[in-house]
Order: C-alpha cells, then sequence, then structure tokens
C-alpha cells in the first residue's frame, strides 16, 4: 500500500458516517435488485454529471488492500478515469491499475469491460439519469408508482415506436433492462453491446446517480433481460471489419476519423483489452 | 472491582469490544456483509474480539451493529438478547439509539423464535421498500447444509444451509419465504452463530420442510 496519502482527508475522502449512510443504502439495493433507493449525496471536489456518484460509492466500498481501475467509455487514459484515479491515489492511497484482470474495484462509465469479470470483482457505474422511465414520464412521483404498481406498458411503446420510425429498435446505449423479472432499470449509457455482461454475471455491479442522489444494484448470478417483442428481438451492434489495432471481432469498436478526406478506423473502445492482444500477438 | 466477579449487569459498556481501527475495520466488516447480501447463503466469518461473558448475542451480530449503526438508526432488540448490558454499550460505540417499536426499528437483533411473537417489522411500502427492517438473527449453528434450499439473484442454481434444528429455525424461515409474496416489500436478514454469518434476502427463493411451495416456475427454469 502506498503510504504517501493526503492526511488533510479521511480515507477515501468521505466521512465514516456518510460511509455507513451509503453502505446501508447498497444493502438495501442488492436485496432489491434494480430498485433506486435514494441516498444522502454529498457534494464531492469535482462537477456534477463526471462521476461523482460512482465515485461516493468507490469510496464506500474501498478498502486499503483494493486495487482500483478507472475506466471512462473503456479507456483507462482518457481525463475522466485519470483524474478520478489519481483522486484516490491520492485520498486513500490505493493501488491502481489499468489491467481488468488484477483490479478488486473497478469504475466506469458507460462501458463494462470485455475482458469476464470474476466474482471477487465489483463493478461501480456512474450514471447521469438512474430513471429509465423519466424520458417518458418527468414527475419523479408518477414514475414511483409506476415502480411500485410494475407498471411498465409504456417503456414497451417507446420501443415501439422506435420500430415505427426506423423500422427497428434505435435505442443503442441505455437500453432499457429487467432485473430478477421485476424493476425496470437504466443500466447507464452502456451501448446495448454490454447488455448481456449484465445477465447472470459472475460479479457485484453497483450504480451510483450523484446529481440524483440514487443507487441501485445488480447481484451476481441474477436474471438481467433487456426489453424486446418476438418478432424484433434484442439484438447487439456488430461491425463488419475487426479492431484495426488487435484485429479483435468480439469487441465493442469506436469509429474514429483518421483524416481531412473522411477515412477512418474501427478500434477496440476497451483499451486495456486491445493493449493485451497486442502484446499476445507481438 | 475484579473483573472476574462481575455479574452481567455490572458488564461495562466499555467492556464490550470496538473497532480497533474503526474506519479500515468497519470497511472490511461491510464489505463482508455486502458480499453475504450478494451471494445469499455463502458463509463468512467476522473476525472480531471475544464478546464479555453474559453476552447473548455472538460477535458476528456484534460485528454487524458496529459496522451499520450510527446516530441515524434505530435498533429493536429481543428482550432475550439484551444481556451483559448490551444497550448501553450499542449506545456507546455507535450512538445507535433503541427502540420499543418494531416498526421503527431500522435493524433488530432477534432469535428464530422471537419472529413467532413478534411480526411488527417495518416491510416497507410499494413505493419505498428500502424503509424496511433488517433482522440481525442469532442461530444456534450455521453451515452449508441441506435443511433450506435458497435460490433467485446472487446464487447460481441452488444453494443449501441449515441452522440447527429445522423446527426451531422454521419461525424465522417462514418470515423470509413470505417475503417473496410481497416483493418488493420485505425483510432482509443477517444470520449469525457465533463469528459466522450468512445473509438472505427478500429476493431469495426459499425451500424447505414447513414451506409452502414456491411458485416461482419461471425462475427456477432459468436457473436448472
Amino acid at each position: 500500500m502506498n503510504t504517501a496519502i493526503d492526511s488533510g482527508y479521511n480515507f477515501a475522502y468521505l466521512d465514516e458516517q456518510t460511509k455507513r449512510m451509503i453502505r446501508r443504502a447498497l444493502l438495501k439495493a442488492v436485496a432489491i435488485p434494480g430498485y433506486q433507493v435514494p441516498f444522502g449525496g454529498r457534494e464531492m471536489p469535482m462537477p456534477y454529471g463526471w462521476g461523482t456518484g460512482g465515485m461516493q460509492l468507490t469510496a464506500s466500498v474501498l478498502g486499503a488492500d483494493d486495487t482500483l481501475k478507472v475506466i471512462d467509455q473503456g479507456a483507462d487514459d482518457t481525463t475522466n478515469a485519470v483524474s478520478i484515479r489519481a483522486f484516490f491515489e491520492r485520498v486513500a492511497g490505493v493501488e491502481t491499475t489499468t489491467a481488468t484482470a488484477q483490479a478488486s474495484v473497478i469504475q466506469t462509465r458507460h462501458r463494462i469491460p470485455e475482458k469476464t469479470l470474476r466474482a471477487d470483482q465489483i463493478l461501480i457505474f456512474q450514471v447521469p439519469i438512474p430513471e429509465p422511465l423519466r424520458f417518458i414520464e418527468p414527475s419523479e412521483e408518477e414514475t414511483r408508482v409506476m415502480h411500485a404498481l410494475e407498471e411498465y406498458g409504456v417503456m414497451h411503446v417507446k420501443l415501439y415506436e422506435d420500430i415505427a420510425h426506423h423500422g427497428h429498435i434505435a435505442t443503442t446505449y441505455a437500453y432499457p433492462v429487467k432485473v430478477d423479472g421485476r424493476y425496470v432499470m437504466d443500466p447507464s449509457p452502456i451501448p446495448k453491446f454490454d447488455n448481456p455482461k449484465l445477465h447472470m454475471s459472475e460479479a457485484l455491479m453497483l450504480f451510483g446517480a450523484g446529481r440524483e442522489k440514487r443507487l441501485y444494484a445488480i447481484p451476481p448470478h441474477t436474471r438481467v433481460e433487456s426489453l424486446d417483442f418476438e418478432d424484433h428481438p434484442f439484438e447487439i451492434q456488430a461491425w463488419d471489419e475487426p479492431c484495426a489495432i488487435c484485429g479483435a471481432t468480439d469487441s465493442y469498436l469506436d469509429e474514429v476519423i483518421i483524416d481531412d478526406q473522411g477515412a477512418r478506423m474501427f478500434v477496440c473502445s476497451d483499451t486495456d483489452y486491445c493493449n493485451s492482444r497486442s502484446e499476445e500477438k507481438a | 472491582m475484579n473483573m472476574t466477579q462481575q455479574t452481567s449487569e455490572a458488564v461495562r459498556p466499555h467492556d464490550w469490544p470496538g473497532l480497533a481501527d474503526p474506519v479500515h475495520d468497519s470497511q472490511r466488516l461491510f464489505r463482508q456483509l455486502l458480499g453475504a447480501m450478494s451471494e445469499p447463503g455463502t458463509l463468512t466469518e467476522l473476525v472480531l474480539p471475544e464478546l464479555p461473558t453474559g453476552a447473548a448475542i455472538s460477535p458476528a451480530a456484534w460485528g454487524a451493529l458496529l459496522a451499520l449503526c450510527d446516530l441515524d438508526t434505530r435498533v429493536w432488540v429481543d428482550q432475550g438478547l439484551a444481556r451483559a448490558n448490551l444497550a448501553a454499550a450499542l449506545a456507546f460505540h455507535t450512538g445507535a439509539r433503541l427502540t420499543d417499536d418494531p416498526a421503527q426499528a431500522d435493524f433488530a437483533l432477534v432469535t428464530p423464535d422471537t419472529l413467532s411473537r413478534e411480526d411488527g417489522f417495518a416491510l416497507g411500502s410499494d413505493a419505498w421498500p428500502d424503509r424496511s427492517t433488517t433482522l440481525i438473527v442469532m442461530v444456534e449453528a450455521l453451515a452449508q447444509g441441506d435443511d433450506w434450499w435458497l435460490s433467485g439473484p446472487g446464487v447460481p442454481g441452488e444453494r443449501g444451509l441449515a441452522l440447527g434444528n429445522a423446527e426451531r429455525a422454521l419461525p424465522l424461515m417462514r418470515v423470509l419465504a413470505a417475503n417473496r409474496a410481497h416483493f418488493p416489500r420485505g425483510l432482509d436478514a443477517f444470520i449469525s452463530s457465533e463469528m459466522r454469518l450468512t445473509a438472505i434476502a427478500r429476493s431469495t427463493r426459499l425451500a424447505g420442510p414447513g414451506l409452502a411451495a414456491t411458485d416461482d416456475a419461471e425462475h427456477q427454469e432459468e436457473t436448472a
């Protein structure tokens, strides 16, 4: 363990009573999979929208012997990921890594790592808008009643409107799921490519929304179904070409424009997956 | 006063062990509790110093209280478990308040027998199922076994538990099995014996002698 911790703060920044409040909420979230538990969100030293919800969960879960990985859209080296990793190095002194397999806690913005997660790992999602029904029903009071009554028909209407307009379900990220046959849940803006990884995962998955002050969870080995229709079954994205760097055909690819003539390439969004594959080949 | 000659009434609050390193010990205990609730029926050992003579709760239950309670929580304690000055010790170490009203309790210290007498614990509401009581249960023994079968979230296939005498554990298991009928309202339980602890979440399906058969056929199919 790195002992050069910033001693002006409690371990992992949050005070102990805040951590306990979040921990109690997390236990409820795990016991009621997919249900959004309110928590007393604290102001973090960064603006809303940068992962304050995920950070508060990470701070409450993290221990001195944990190894932390932070990804932003799959990448370990983008501003958001680098900043959050540096933050926890400074206030908790924990080991950090970019290797998915070596991490015990992974905080993520909008991706699930390609490498299958293990039972001893916890994945913590940053969530902008936790309520999957929000774009259909703006009232929090109403959506709460809809969840209570399991009144989810309107969600299928939204997907049906996609089909009516576009001929297919055009929702490609934050694709709604049903958890353990009960709660409809927003999996955060992960591409729908990642939705199947939520189903029967070995790893515990926690979701934190800082601005909305809600957290929720999917325990390991839990049924997670993406909503669909019999004649329009759920499908994930596919690409015609492999990753231009590592040649992967089984990972989520980002489109990168490489010159001003419109030429482009497709590369893995998961940088650790891409790097480790490239190293193996070299 | 000679320590060895104390009666249980003379146990002082600070005779109960606190956490030597409050920040990291409570984090370690919480991760064990989180792991237990995420994977119902798995066993974990909460390592804690010995409790004072006369204490009627398990060290694991005491560990859960130390990790989770503070001045924001209300605790209901079965009178049979309130030995060795437990109430004062809990207030001293955590600041938690005791309540006589089970419906107000965030946590309740109980035995399976308590649940055959007391049924007023908070289940939460359909809109706010999180406003419920979490049970911390003392059982005579806790091991993997084939008396009680758990399935559902956190359980690949099925997981078997034995809680000592099945007849005596039945009031507890009846209450927890009833969770399915009024889900998402319900009671979550940490179940402990000595240092050993497991959890049964309200999402857990239970089967065992004396319990009504589960009607959750869809789930059985999925995990079979």
